[in-house]
Formats: structure tokens, C-alpha cells, sequence
């Protein structure tokens, strides 16, 4: 399955989501030799911030960009944009027909602008800082999952939650991950402003980094309040997706036994 | 608009008599029940405001606001915070009033399991989950979906309460609610399974023990 590298402002947004995905899927080789462009397509981007997630270029090279990424916002960016986020909040209120110096709403702006750092604090971590000391060699060649995490994330199209849980699972070869290692990957991904479908590969995509398994699999299942609140209005809907790397997805089997014990 | 709400809840701590409390919230319904905070017509014209204070939300995060997935963002996550708070442009008489009718019915009529979305006004984080509302009175009413506005739990079980009872004037009105709070799971204290439960018991539900003894036993069961 090969996709072009480099690709143009195609149509709908599924750009983010599907294309990219099957450069990396199973071609381990391509991921060892990362571009050296990658740096500089870094450089060339308008901005920095957030420029992980999901920019226009080669999905492939921003998603493998994950590895090296640069802190995008520390504890005093924070602190310093704290108060525009608030005022901005202020002026939602009002926009909203609310009257922010009622005792209900009076501190709101802040408490609202915390809560959202919170929610996308995701960017003030990278991953390198929190996986180097929990990998660990050991002769262990049978599946690892751990199952039922829980998830809370941010749809980035209308700013409303995400919640679920994400089913991890491995094949380790000679290298393994501290087990808690894997919810930080998680969280790490999930705390920010997200698309379900990125989200599943760029968790799978920092496992096959980190230990160069034999293969990785990852499924999220999710409820999207952006569905359920307003919209159609689906109640019960959830939206599941997955990734198979490796010889999850070269074999049957495996990604059978895998899709089995998470269902258990 | 829920700030009369707020003034009631002040007088209550100096009064102690429940029955005051009664009294105080249906001034506050009253004043509720023929005005509206906003107009449904003022919607369209004050979204660019809100949308230029959602993208400087998301600059501010760190986040690049050209970015394919976000171009759009701020105006979707403006539409949505309108339509989360639309309750604003609702009154409790345009909802009910077309839809009493005399029954000769005087037994419990108990409507479960309607499904709540609201936003926490502290937070401006959703918090969710499901309504039971059981009313006594000689009438029958379509229940109507809760309005939505930004609230606090205890004040939207009251308010759902004193609206059936100025529309219905029945011999008791009781509303439980069970909610998830995305403030409580998803950021400061992050307990996954809490669940916060409030009720309020109104008229014969709150004087006689048996009555509510009923309405909690067949409300609960499943």
C-alpha cells in the first residue's frame, strides 16, 4: 500500500485520519529511515504550536515527528496566557446571554480557562521524557494488552469532550514497556485537541517507536459529546477505531486473539 | 434567567423554614415564566463576538489556528456553546402550556430515565445523566427534555420541580437526578465512577414519608 509522501490539500478531512496511516502500516523499514527532511519541514511551518497534530503535510513525517517533538508550551506559557483565555470566556458569557458578575459566574472565566489548560495539557509533554527509564529488555515474545483505559479528550472541531477507553496491545520483541508507560501515552495523546482516528495511530505509532515491537494493535472506543449533546443527538452511539501495525495486521490470527481477550 | 435563582438561594440560608423555601423559589419561577434571558433572533448576531473569543482561546492553548482540523473551529464551538445554552431562549409556558389535559387519574405518574445534558456554570464543562420525575395531580402533561442552560445540579432539579408545579398545580411534584459531572471525571479530583445525586420533594411527597417511599422504590427499579 503506497501512498505518496508529500501530499496536496486534498479533499475532506479525512486527510488527518486515513492517509498517512498505511505509509507507516506494517513498512517497519520506512520508519528507521526518517527523512532528514523532517527537521526542516518542522522549521518551515507556520508555527510551531501544536504543528504535531495533524498539519497538512505528510502525515507520515509529522506523525513520526511525535518521537522528537518539541515541548510546544511550558508551566509559565500557562501562567502568562491564563488571563486572555479568562477574558475571552468573559465575553463568551455575555456573547451567551449570561450576566458574568452574577455569584454563580464570577469567577467562572478563570476556573473555565484552567480547566481547558487541563484539557490540552497534553502539549506541555512529550513522550521521550516519560517512556526512557521504563523500557526494559526481557525474553518475552507473548501478546501484552492492557485493556480499559480510560480516556478523556478534546474534539477538536467542536471543543467539546471525548471520553472512552483505549485497548493496548503488543508483541514485544526482546524489549518491553513499563505497563503504567502505556496509559501516559495515552494521556499524553488524548489531552489535547484530537480526532479519533489520529489519536488511535499516533499512540500506536510511539509504542512501535519506543520498542520496535513485532507488532502493535490499539482500539478505542469512544462517545463523542459532540453527538450526543447537540447534532443528531445520538444517545448511545460510540465510535470505535483501531490500528494494527505490524504482524497485527499481517496476520489474522494475532489480531484475532488480540480483538478476543479485549473483548473478555 | 438562573440569577434569580441565585438571590433566592442567598435568602434561603437565613431562613431555615422549608416552607419558605418554597415560597421564595416560586417568586423566582414566576419571574421566569414570561421572560427570557436571550432571543433566539439575537442568536446569529452575537456569534462573531463568541467565535473571535474562541479562537483567541485556542492561540492562547498553543494551538495553531490555520491548521486544517481547526480552520472551522471557532465557529463550530461557538454554534455548539449556543445550542448547549439554548435553554435561555425557552420558557417553561411555551413548553407546557399546549399540553395539559384533565385526567381523572390520582395515582403516581412517574416519567424515568429522561436523558439530561447541561453545562456546569462553574466550569463550562458538560455534566450529564438521567432525570425521574414523578407527579401526583389530576391532570396529565407530556413531559417535555429539560431545558438546557448553565446550571448548577441542585438548582436544575428545583427549577424542573417548581415548573411542573406552577403548570400543574398538583397534590405533589418529586425529581431526582443522577449525574455525571466531566468536572469531577475529567480534570481536579478525576474520580472515573462518581455519580452526584440530588432531589427535590415537593407537596404530599415531602409531608407524607410513605409517598416518597413509593416513588423511590419504583423509580429505581429497573
Amino acid at each position: 500500500m503506497e501512498h505518496p509522501k508529500h501530499t496536496q490539500h486534498g479533499p475532506g478531512e479525512k486527510k488527518d485520519s486515513g492517509d498517512g496511516g498505511s505509509v507507516l502500516n506494517g513498512h517497519f523499514d520506512g520508519l528507521v529511515k526518517r527523512p532528514a527532511g523532517a527537521g526542516t519541514v518542522r522549521a518551515a511551518a507556520p508555527q510551531p504550536p501544536g504543528a504535531e497534530s495533524g498539519s497538512h503535510r505528510a502525515a507520515a513525517s509529522s506523525v513520526m515527528e511525535s518521537w522528537r517533538e518539541e515541548r510546544t508550551r511550558s508551566l509559565e506559557d500557562n501562567e502568562m496566557s491564563l488571563p486572555s483565555i479568562a477574558a475571552a470566556y468573559t465575553t463568551i458569557l455575555r456573547g451567551l446571554g449570561e450576566d458574568p458578575q452574577r455569584q454563580g459566574l464570577l469567577k467562572t472565566p478563570w476556573r473555565a480557562a484552567t480547566a481547558m489548560q487541563f484539557f490540552t495539557k497534553g502539549y506541555q509533554e512529550k513522550i521521550i521524557d516519560v517512556l526512557n527509564d521504563a523500557i526494559f529488555d526481557e525474553d518475552h515474545d507473548e501478546m501484552v494488552i492492557v485493556k480499559d483505559i480510560d480516556m478523556f479528550s478534546m474534539c477538536e472541531h467542536h471543543l467539546v469532550p471525548i471520553f472512552g477507553r483505549v485497548h493496548i496491545g503488543y508483541l514485544p520483541n526482546k524489549r518491553v514497556l513499563g505497563l503504567s508507560k502505556l496509559a501516559r501515552i495515552v494521556e499524553i495523546y488524548s489531552r489535547r485537541l484530537q480526532v479519533q482516528e489520529r489519536l488511535t495511530k499516533q499512540i500506536a505509532v510511539a509504542i512501535t517507536e519506543a520498542l520496535q515491537p513485532t507488532g502493535v494493535g490499539v482500539v478505542i472506543e469512544a462517545t463523542h459529546m459532540c453527538m450526543v449533546m447537540r447534532g443528531v443527538q445520538k444517545m448511545n452511539s460510540k465510535t470505535v477505531t483501531s490500528t494494527m501495525l505490524g504482524v497485527f495486521r499481517e496476520d489474522p490470527k494475532t489480531r484475532d486473539e488480540f480483538l478476543r481477550l479485549i473483548r473478555s | 434567567m438562573n440569577g434569580h435563582c441565585n438571590d433566592t438561594v442567598e435568602e434561603c440560608h437565613c431562613n431555615n423554614g422549608f416552607s419558605d423555601l418554597i415560597i421564595d423559589t416560586k417568586k423566582s419561577a414566576v419571574h421566569r415564566k414570561h421572560e427570557t434571558s436571550r432571543k433566539e433572533a439575537e442568536d446569529k448576531s452575537r456569534l462573531p463576538a463568541i467565535e473571535a473569543a474562541y479562537t483567541s482561546i485556542l492561540r492562547e492553548l498553543g494551538e495553531d489556528t490555520d491548521r486544517q482540523g481547526l480552520l472551522r473551529t471557532p465557529l463550530r464551538a461557538a454554534k455548539a456553546m449556543q445550542f448547549l445554552t439554548k435553554g435561555y431562549h425557552e420558557t417553561v409556558d411555551d413548553i407546557l402550556n399546549n399540553a395539559i389535559f384533565d385526567e381523572d387519574h390520582d395515582e403516581m405518574v412517574i416519567v424515568k430515565d429522561i436523558d439530561m445534558f447541561s453545562l456546569c456554570e462553574h466550569h463550562l464543562v458538560p455534566f450529564f445523566g438521567k432525570v425521574r420525575v414523578c407527579v401526583i395531580c389530576y391532570c396529565h402533561v407530556s413531559m417535555c427534555a429539560i431545558t438546557l442552560c448553565l446550571s448548577v445540579q441542585e438548582r436544575l432539579t428545583k427549577q424542573i420541580a417548581m415548573g411542573i408545579l406552577e403548570a400543574l398545580q398538583p397534590k405533589g411534584v418529586a425529581v431526582v437526578i443522577e449525574a455525571a459531572h466531566m468536572c469531577m471525571v475529567m480534570r481536579g479530583v478525576q474520580k472515573m465512577n462518581s455519580r452526584t445525586v440530588t432531589s427535590t420533594m415537593l407537596g404530599v411527597y415531602l409531608e407524607d414519608p410513605k409517598t416518597r417511599e413509593e416513588f423511590l422504590t419504583l423509580s429505581q427499579h429497573a
